[in-house]
Parts: C-alpha cells; structure tokens; sequence
C-alpha cells in the first residue's frame, strides 16, 4: 500500500478513575479512507475519539498523526492540524446563534477573508442554517443541530473529520441525510473516521472497520468482509 | 427628595455592579463562586491609593489599578482555580475563601489594620445641583466610570472573538475545547476582565468614601453573592439589573424607612425572598 497514515493509534489505554474504558487499542487511518468504529454503547468508541482530540489523557499508548507524535499536544492545537469534531449529541452552543457556532468552528483562523469563505460555503451545504444565521441553535430542531454540529466541524477545514453517532436521537429521515452529506464529503476527498452503533449505515460506505467490545479491539478489517462476518452480523447487524 | 434618592441609588447600584459583573462572569466559565474576588476589590483601593498617592493623578490610578488588578485575577485562575478544576466543587470554593482571608491579612501587614485616607487634605467640592437634586463630582464620576466600563464590557463579551470563547465555554467548555479554544488561556483573560471592573469599584469607593481598610471587601463580598443569585448566576445581563435593584432598593428603604432595617441587611432580606419565591433568580435566562 502506498497510501499514507494520516492517523495512528498505537496501544491506547484510556482509564477513568480506576476504571478501564480503553485498553490497547490501536487503529490506522489513511488518507482519503472511511473508517468505522463499531460497538455497543459503552465499548469505548467515544473514548477513542476524545483520546485522539486531546480531551482525555491517555494511561498508555501513542497518537501520531501525519507522523507526528500528537499524544501529548493540548486539544486546541490538534484543530489546527486538521482534525475536525462532529460530537455525540450534537452538543452545539445552545446559547450561541447559529452563526456563532459557525465561527467557533473556525475559531483557530485568524484570516477573516477565509472565515467568510468557510462560512459561504457551510450555508451553501446548508441553505437551512443560512435561514437561521441569527436564531439561538437551541430552538433548532435535532436535524438542523446535526447539519449545524457538521457545518461547525467543516470551519476550520479538517482533512480528517471524527464523526460520533450522528443517528442518535434523530427522525430516519434526518439520519439519512446526515449519511448522505458525510457521503458527499468523503468523495470529495475528506477523510472519515466514524463512529456509530447502527453498525448497517456505518458500514455500508466505509473502506474499513473496527469492532469494538468493552474497551479492546476484537475485529478488524474491510468493512465488506465485517459486513458477512457472522459474529458482527449476530451481534451488530441483526441477523 | 424621591429623584435625589434615586440618583443615590444608581450610584450605588453602579458599584455594585462594576463588583458582581466579575464574580458572575467567572462563575460562567469556571463554575467557581470566587469568594477571594471581594479581596481583588480591596486590592484595587489599596492600589489606587498607592498609585493616586504618588502621581495625585485620578484617571492614572484608575488604570494602574485595573491593571495590577486584572493581573492578579489571572494569576489567581492559573495558579489556584486552574489545578483544582478536577476536583469537587467544595474544594475551589473553600480554596477561594481561604485566599480572600489570606488576601485581608496580607493588606493588614502591609498597609496596617488602620482606616487610611484615600486623598488626604483634598476636600469634596460643592455638588452640582440640577432641580434640586445634589450630585456630587464623584457621584458622576461614579456614574461616567461604571457605565463606561459595563458598555466596554458588554462590547467585550458580545462582540469579540475572546468574547465569544467565553460564551462557548460557559455553554460547554470541552466541545470549545475540541474547537480549539485554549481554555485556561480564555478563563485566565476572563477573571483579569473581571478584576479589573472589582478593582475599578474598589478605587471609586475608596474615592468616594475617601478611606481604605483592609476589611473593606467583607460587606461587598457578601452582598455580591447575594446580587449574583438575584441575577441568576452566571448571567451578566441579570447581575447588572440586580445590582441596580439592590442599589436602589437599599437607597430608597434607608430613605423612608430606615428604622425598619439597616441598608446592609437589605441584600440578604432580598435574597432570602428570592430564595423562597424565585430559586431561579429574578432575571434568570429562558431555559435554564
């Protein structure tokens, strides 16, 4: 293979407390892949994601990303490296007006022009956020705070975006229009680590992918193979 | 006689304000109650008279003791809050309120336990009257300054890319973080905008009352809590319109019906009430 790692987790242990969440996991994102992570609830997806963005201290382990050691930088450097955030629960700025949350997603870039461009470019994705740029994002429903929470993300132009549960809590149509925007980035070049319990959507598109149980690592590989794989399809996909 | 007490009243409310705009802006971000940010006050009046002492030059004073004021607040979040904020809320509050008592002491060595005066041998010049109403040159001072400073504030909080840090934060601080907001960073800027409003309310009283002692942060460090509940912590809009209620609840009660209670028990009656009635504070946001 001559893509190159653009992520690598490399035996990560994540305690909180006492308490195990993470245990040596390691895990490999190229370049232009779509990678997900499955698992049920409490496997420690989320984990993984707030390991990688700096949010939670690892007990062991490395996170490199483009060759870079990346384990101890604060999380607000790791935006500038490229690494954008689509969080569980959308968790946009209530208080905040869309707009706002919009420039709290480019809060790393200083260049105004850019700012304007990025934001353009957020409401041309989603012309429902643009009829909303004055409106407090709480009074937006759990659709619009999805598109908002991915519109956020994309501000500061990430090359890898982590993408927690986007269906959680959300009508099956606005869940199929969140895959289908992620859909839409992913082929234009954007790099995917995704993670999700309805393991279907997850691995439908993706190249890859991991599955997670209560903490470790226990299957990995094409995300077609996990597909037919009998124990994912037992314990994930319902078959 | 009613509009002289309402101008005394806005005075006072103004003070208040300059104080507990601080304590419910850090509160926002930090979810600490910094008790020690009565103790920034009184720094701000010992300042001022070191300061004024040295130059008689009002407006240099001010300044130079927002600044110092400012950079102590932020020294006080790095050093003290910052390492404490994975710990339990009890350990930051009573971490604060053994530093506001450290910092009383500390004036009394420094200073002496004695009354100081603020502008020795310069008198109060007659007060201006406007329809019969009495305004002192401090009391516009006053009113100049604390309006001054709420506006540059609110401008501050709505307006600028730190502002809005500060908001993201007080929402939810780890997802701020994920944006790349360096949190201790922005909370520190924060409490040094903070200080600097209480350091400002220390020099004006200081001026205004013409002394300085080392306990003077005790009645305001009370009050401010109770101004900051009224307003339903963490929202500045409620803490100023609190601290005009209270400034002109205490002029007007003293006024015509002082011998029904001391003015510095009116905060606390004010605050029991609301307490029972309105958990929430008087001016408390939608949604919270």
């Amino acid at each position: 293979m001559t893509t190159r790692h653009l992520l690598e987790v490399e035996g990560l242990t994540v305690h909180y407390g006492k308490a195990i969440a993470v245990e040596n996991v390691s895990l490999a994102v190229h370049e232009g892949e779509w990678v997900s992570l499955i698992g049920a609830n409490g496997a420690g997806k989320t984990t993984t994601l707030r390991a990688i963005l700096g949010l939670v201290r690892p007990t062991a382990g490395r996170i490199r990303y483009r060759g870079q050691e990346i384990t101890r930088l604060p999380a607000h450097a790791r935006v500038e490296l490229g690494i954008g955030y689509v969080p569980e629960g959308r968790r946009v700025f209530g208080d905040l007006t869309v707009e706002e949350n919009l420039l709290m997603g480019a809060y790393r870039i200083r260049d105004r022009a850019r700012i304007r461009r990025n934001l353009d470019r957020v409401y041309h994705l989603f012309p429902r956020l643009a009829e909303r740029r004055q409106q407090l994002s709480r009074t937006l429903s759990g659709g619009e705070q999805q598109m908002l929470a991915i519109g956020r993300a994309l501000m500061s132009e990430p090359e890898l975006l982590l993408i927690d549960e986007v269906s959680m809590g959300l009508m099956p149509i606005a869940v199929s229009h969140a895959f289908g925007v992620i859909e839409d980035l992913h082929r234009q070049g954007m790099t995917i680590l995704l993670v999700e319990q309805n393991a279907r959507k997850a691995l439908v598109r993706a190249s890859r992918g991991y599955v997670l149980e209560t903490g470790r690592i226990v299957l990995s590989g094409p995300a077609s193979r996990l597909q037919q794989d009998p124990q994912v399809q037992q314990a994930y996909l319902g078959m | 006689m009613l509009l002289q007490q309402l101008v005394n009243g806005v005075v006072a409310g103004g003070l208040y304000a300059l104080v507990a705009l601080g304590l419910t802006m850090v509160y926002g971000v930090l979810r600490i109650l910094h008790v020690a940010h009565a103790g920034i006050y009184t720094l701000g009046a010992y300042l001022g008279l070191v300061f004024y002492s040295a130059s008689h030059n009002f407006p240099l004073a001010l300044l130079g003791a927002m600044a110092l004021g400012a950079l102590a607040g932020y020294l006080i979040q790095r050093l003290l809050y910052q390492p404490l904020l994975g710990a339990p809320p009890l350990v930051p509050l009573i971490a604060s309120i053994g530093l506001f008592i450290l910092l009383g002491d500390t004036y009394r060595l420094v200073f002496g336990a004695q009354t100081l005066a603020f502008r020795a041998g310069v008198a109060e010049p007659e007060p201006y009257r406007l329809a019969g109403v009495a305004i002192t040159g401090t009391q516009v001072l006053i009113l100049a300054v604390a309006a001054a400073l709420l506006a540059v504030t609110w401008l501050v909080v709505n307006r600028t890319r730190i502002g809005l840090a500060w908001r993201a934060v007080a929402t939810d601080l780890e997802i701020a973080r994920a944006m790349g907001v360096d949190a201790a960073r922005a909370v520190g800027l924060n409490v040094a905008l903070g200080s600097a409003l209480a350091a400002a309310a220390g020099v004006l009283v200081a001026y205004h009352y013409n002394e300085v002692f080392p306990a003077m942060g005790d009645v305001p460090a009370y009050k401010m809590l109770a101004i900051v509940v009224l307003g339903g912590l963490g929202n500045p809009v409620g803490t100023v319109a609190a601290s005009l209620f209270l400034g002109l609840a205490e002029t007007l009660v003293v006024a015509y019906a002082g011998y029904l209670l001391p003015r510095d028990a009116i905060a606390f009656v004010a605050l029991i009430g609301a307490l029972m009635l309105r958990p929430q504070g008087l001016f408390a946001r939608r949604g919270t």
